[in-house]
């Protein structure tokens, strides 16, 4: 691969930026905790953000660090404080799973060797000044991808209410349940024990009926 | 940069992610691997949509980003779900099918 066309701030910014990224997203699977995970994963995001930037993508560098390092993040934030518990053995490594890897490293070498050699090798050149700009995109979502826009907002609004109904807690309805159950046994023993008691207990020395 | 720059890093984010899916019992770091994986594709997206000049890759990257908030939404409310039940994350321990 040779670096085409491409000026040397655009290189020295490509590879700072490339570095950045691997660094942090090797950083984040392998931390023990889960909060210095998501952090490293914030900062792979930023990464692309900036990655995107320099692409001519700059709506989507700004939902990059408005959607992902924003809300996501935040959503993992608090499931991790959540959920905090120490790990004993972080690593599963079972046979099948290294073997998995393996075939992705396999995939990854193969991968390299395509693009090196069957991509043009220059800096395509810029196609407009307003390529990636958010009026561009946003003129092409609503006129071109709209159903699949409004697609995604049906898809937003079910995983919502799909989040909502799966995590919320049982317990009260547990408690319920249970409340009735004992409800029902008081009410039988007594009407065991003081069976003139059940129903009209007028006379004022009805007592001790059952034993 | 040229655009076969942009796929290598992107199919080596990809190859990170899965790595993090495929070897983590922590069920956290198992869905920030998905979230790499995604980001992955996203930028191969983007790098080709540069390439040939056509916006419509940016706009499949708007739709995966808005997918992935519904995928970690969901994701993360199973694992309270699961956590209320079981006490744990930990992916070995979690074997509710394999009966």
């Amino acid at each position: 691969m040779s670096a085409g066309g491409a000026s040397i701030g655009d290189q020295v910014v490509f590879w700072i930026l490339a570095a950045f990224i691997t660094f942090f997203a090797i950083f984040t699977i392998t931390r023990r905790n889960p909060v210095t995970a998501v952090m490293s994963l914030v900062a792979t995001f930023f990464g692309l953000a900036g990655l995107y930037a320099t692409m001519s993508a700059h709506f989507l560098a700004v939902l990059q660090v408005l959607v992902y390092a924003g809300a996501i993040m935040v959503l993992f934030i608090f499931v991790v404080m959540i959920l905090n518990r120490e790990e004993v053995a972080p690593l599963a490594l079972r046979p099948l799973r290294v073997l998995g890897v393996l075939a992705a490293v396999y995939l990854f070498v193969k991968f390299v060797d395509v693009v090196a050699f069957d991509l043009p090798a220059g800096a395509p050149s810029p196609a407009s000044d307003t390529f990636g700009t958010v009026a561009a995109v946003g003129d092409m979502l609503f006129r071109d991808f709209l159903y699949p826009f409004e697609a995604i907002s049906v898809l937003l609004l079910v995983s919502i209410v799909g989040g909502v109904v799966i995590s919320r807690s049982h317990q009260k309805e547990v408690n319920a349940e249970r409340a009735a159950e004992y409800r029902k046994q008081i009410h039988e023993m007594a009407s065991h024990d003081y069976p003139e008691a059940d129903g009209a207990s007028e006379t004022a020395h009805g007592h001790g009926g059952g034993h | 940069m040229p655009t076969s720059y942009y796929l290598v890093l992107s199919f080596a984010l990809f190859l990170i992610g899965t790595s993090g899916v495929l070897l983590r019992r922590n069920a956290l770091i198992v869905l920030m691997g998905i979230e790499l994986q995604l980001n992955g594709g996203n930028l191969a997206l983007l790098a080709f949509s540069r390439q040939l000049g056509d916006q419509k890759g940016q706009v499949l990257a708007f739709l995966i980003i808005a997918l992935a908030a519904a995928e970690a939404a969901v994701g993360l409310a199973i694992l309270v779900g699961l956590f209320r039940g079981r006490q744990t994350v930990n992916l070995d321990e979690i074997t509710l099918m394999k009966r």
